[in-house]
């Protein structure tokens, strides 16, 4: 019980996805809009744990979730031969998605990761790109055609259990996603981790110098911040639409709006991609069905305005503001 | 045996020697004054020592261990601490979470928790007199109080070997006594070695030093007691032929 209040914070943040669930179960038509705030909240907090923690940029990260697409599309197409296995199946399917999303953020963290700040980032944006490119060409995995297996998941599960899967237990499991990704943020923030990764953000050369073996510590957070987007990948992009093709799921958009949900929420803060998810996504969705055509030409600027006053994002920007009151200890 | 031991260290740049087939023995608990001007070489002394670069030639050896190629990260557990001539804080940590990191990566860092860590850095914080920016992220300190606090973080490693690198450098004369005179008593209750780097021969780092070691375009020239390294005349000369302030 001692331990209880160091992850007391956790509180606001799975009171949000509560709402949110209740919300989409209770409020005819709110269901598919909060399945894409849950999906924002999951990839701001799962992209934070690498980007907001160590402060280098990944813009090769949805390849993270683009791998786990096709583990899971991989296990269904592949093992639905296998009757007896059954639900197993999916199961399988999740453990591939992780081995295949670390796998491929090892490959590229043993080379990338040797590089600092903007030479990182440029180093990972042909990532996503040459991964997509090497699928089409090389034809690996039905190349561009991609894979289609609603009729593999409606064998495998029953016509009924795969479409409760499709429209409800997929967008359950992002919210589940999303909670493990807030609570194992929290887990290392109140950890050596946590301080390792602080201590290299700031200053890489005198944390090693304080004894910090920041390769060790940048390369936990980025197998962290990749397997967690490999489940994403595997639930939000396989379970809940049946197909995988190549473009789709190497789209570096999806980099750019992780970037931005923990930018404006405030990066390496646990809150932030919970507000900045929400914000991003409500703001997408409404000003798409009220100016349709205009989102992006107002969302920038809103974007530009946020970042120049709160510069440590909306969390970041309560945090230095409830200091010293009763709420500090729930806004980490 | 002596804690640290340099031998014949020496360290390029391109076709620049910084530092110059140097040799030299550091004691434990030994308060050493390493004086040179701009350029000397001191710095790169420094960074030979906790491994930031490594020599092309000679060994660096610390309590008859050679870590001449260890990486800095496994030196700082073995016990070799750093100040830097800038402070260099992790800005949005508080100064408490700044100070425990010293201790959850220093010597004693293995068997320390985060709990027991910032026990320590509340018991460093309060020597220090510190206790009234606790909590405070440590990029909103002044310079001054940066210092200290990068100070009583590497004390925090609970080392053997300190390394100060101009840790004096643009405080006022009073404020300098006094957190000299708090160093040397530390360092003498922990038996910690102070090797303190100065530019100038400043009285009060150097009046303190058993032992003064001079470089002069990466090359040691003197290497004596305090007292007959200031009165020598390869001091005088280095210094423009002024002779040491008193």
């Amino acid at each position: 019980m001692k331990q209880l209040p160091k992850y007391l914070p956790l509180a606001p943040v799975f009171a949000a996805y509560v709402v949110m669930f209740l919300i989409a179960e209770n409020m005819e038509g709110m269901w598919q809009l909060m399945s894409m705030l849950l999906f924002y909240c999951a990839l701001g907090q799962a992209f934070n744990v690498f980007m907001g923690m160590t402060g280098y940029v990944d813009f090769g990260y949805v390849a993270f979730l683009g791998m786990g697409t096709y583990g899971m599309a991989l296990s269904i197409t592949r093992l639905v031969q296998y009757e007896f296995l059954g639900v197993w199946i999916i199961v399988i399917g999740f453990a591939l998605a992780m081995v295949m999303s670390t796998l491929l953020s090892m490959a590229v963290g043993a080379v990338a990761l040797r590089l600092r700040g903007a030479y990182f980032a440029i180093a990972t944006i042909g990532v996503n790109e040459g991964f997509r490119f090497l699928i089409e060409g090389a034809r690996i995995w039905n190349g561009s055609e991609g894979m289609i297996f609603t009729a593999d998941l409606n064998t495998i599960l029953g016509r009924e259990a795969a479409a409760a899967l499709c429209t409800y237990w997929a967008d359950i499991m992002v919210l589940v996603i999303a909670a493990l990704a807030a609570s194992v943020t929290l887990f290392y923030m109140r950890t050596k981790v946590g301080y390792a990764l602080t201590a290299l953000r700031e200053d890489e050369d005198a944390a090693k110098v304080m004894g910090i073996n920041v390769t060790k510590f940048k390369i936990i957070a980025f197998i962290t911040s990749a397997s967690l987007a490999g489940l994403l990948g595997a639930t939000a992009w396989a379970l809940k639409t049946p197909y995988v093709f190549p473009p789709e799921v190497f789209e570096i958009h999806y980099t750019i709006e992780a970037i931005i949900i923990a930018m404006l929420g405030g990066a390496g803060t646990l809150l932030g991609p919970v507000v900045g998810g929400l914000v991003y996504g409500l703001s997408k969705y409404y000003l798409s069905i009220f100016l349709p055509g205009f989102q992006l030409l107002i969302f920038a600027p809103v974007i530009l305005v946020i970042i120049v006053l709160f510069p440590e994002g909306i969390v970041g920007m309560l945090k230095a503001r409830t200091k010293g009151t009763g709420v500090e200890r729930f806004i980490v | 045996m002596a804690l640290l031991e340099l031998k014949n260290v020496t360290k390029r740049f391109g076709g620049l020697v910084a530092v110059n087939q140097v040799s030299l023995e550091i004691d434990k608990g030994e308060f050493v004054g390493i004086v040179g001007p701009n350029g000397s070489g001191k710095t790169t002394l420094f960074n030979v020592i906790n491994g930031v670069f490594f020599p092309e030639e000679g060994t660096v050896t610390f309590e008859g261990r050679d870590i001449t190629r260890l990486p800095p990260f496994k030196r700082a557990p073995l016990g070799i601490g750093r100040t830097f001539q800038i402070p260099r804080p992790f800005a949005s940590a508080t100064v408490r979470e700044n100070i425990a990191v010293g201790a959850m990566f220093g010597t004693q860092g293995r068997s320390l928790n985060v709990d027991g860590s910032l026990q320590i850095a509340d018991q460093i914080i309060e020597r220090v007199d510190l206790t009234a920016h606790r909590d405070k992220p440590a990029g909103a300190l002044t310079p001054v109080e940066k210092k200290l606090m990068e100070i009583a973080r590497s004390l925090a490693m609970k080392p053997k070997l300190l390394l100060m690198d101009e840790a004096m450098a643009g405080m006022h004369p009073n404020d300098i006594d006094q957190m000299v005179s708090f160093i040397k008593r530390v360092a003498e209750e922990e038996n910690i070695a102070i090797v303190a780097m100065v530019e100038h021969i400043m009285r009060a780092v150097v009046g303190l030093a058993e032992k003064v070691i001079v470089l002069h375009q990466g090359s040691k020239i003197v290497d004596a007691p305090t007292k007959e390294a200031l009165e020598d005349p390869k001091v005088v000369e280095v210094y423009l032929g002024h002779a040491p302030e008193d």
